[in-house]
């Protein structure tokens, strides 16, 4: 059974969210996903963007005004 | 329609500009400033007046220093309302407000630990007291060092590298 993990990088500034993202990646079994919450919007873009190299699905979702869901699923 | 679905509301408002885009308005703008204040833009320097103008407010002689003779004299003898700098800060903040606002981005950020807090105090008095005797942040020393063939701005790129990635390392090792 797929889980989901939730990671809170509210209030963190760059490069914060992506370092803890990445090591917390390191840890998330494959078929599992990472759900990172975050209030700065530099995030939004270097996040996605790491993880679509990595060759995860990545999806971003705005949950409030300023206030982002980013959606990874560990695929391999 | 909505105006948030409006493909023409998300990217201009909505979506950051690409860094062309960007690059290209500073140019433009910079030029501008150069233009009609007769020297290239700046954040700063500002900031030293700001000081001076409130030290002098609370009694103190900032104009026997030896950083406010000649050009910064000036300056502080003219006062906040003449002074183009402070109008131009200004014009940042309230233009990143209204960004932020057309965006529906705005929000008050918590501010997570004392950690957070202290980085933020020892980052800011840092970057303060190396923008001064560097002569500008990367506004002033680099953007508008390069853009005036000002070998400094190139020097000042090599070194903010070597700043960036020690900051980076301690970031990690002691602030996160």
């Amino acid at each position: 059974m797929a889980k989901e993990v939730r990671l809170d990088c509210l209030g963190e500034a760059c490069p914060v969210p992506l370092i803890k993202t990445q090591k917390k990646m390191a840890n998330v079994a494959v078929g599992d996903t990472l759900i990172v919450e975050v209030d700065h919007s530099c995030a939004i873009k270097n996040v996605p963007e790491w993880a679509r190299k990595e060759g995860f699905n990545c999806e971003v979702d705005e949950v409030d005004d300023g206030q982002w869901e980013i959606i990874i699923e560990k695929t391999k | 329609m909505q105006i948030k679905d409006s493909p023409y509301y998300k990217s201009f408002l909505k979506n950051p500009w690409s860094y062309v885009a960007g690059a290209v308005i500073l140019a433009i703008l910079n030029t501008a400033i150069f233009t009609i204040t007769g020297s290239p833009w700046g954040v700063t320097s500002t900031f030293a007046m700001w000081g001076a103008w409130m030290f002098k407010a609370l009694g103190g002689h900032p104009e026997t220093w030896v950083y406010f003779q000649g050009k910064s004299g000036e300056t502080l003898a003219k006062g906040i309302a003449a002074h183009t700098g402070t109008f131009m800060n200004l014009g940042i903040i309230v233009g990143a407000l209204l960004a932020s606002l057309l965006a529906s981005e705005f929000r008050i950020k918590k501010i997570k630990n004392m950690k957070q807090v202290a980085a933020a105090i020892i980052g800011g008095l840092l970057m303060g007291y190396g923008a001064r005797i560097s002569f500008g942040c990367n506004i002033g020393a680099l953007f508008s060092g390069i853009a005036s063939m000002s070998l400094h701005g190139w020097q000042y790129l090599i070194f903010i590298f070597l700043g960036a990635w020690a900051g980076s390392k301690m970031l990690v090792k002691f602030f996160m």
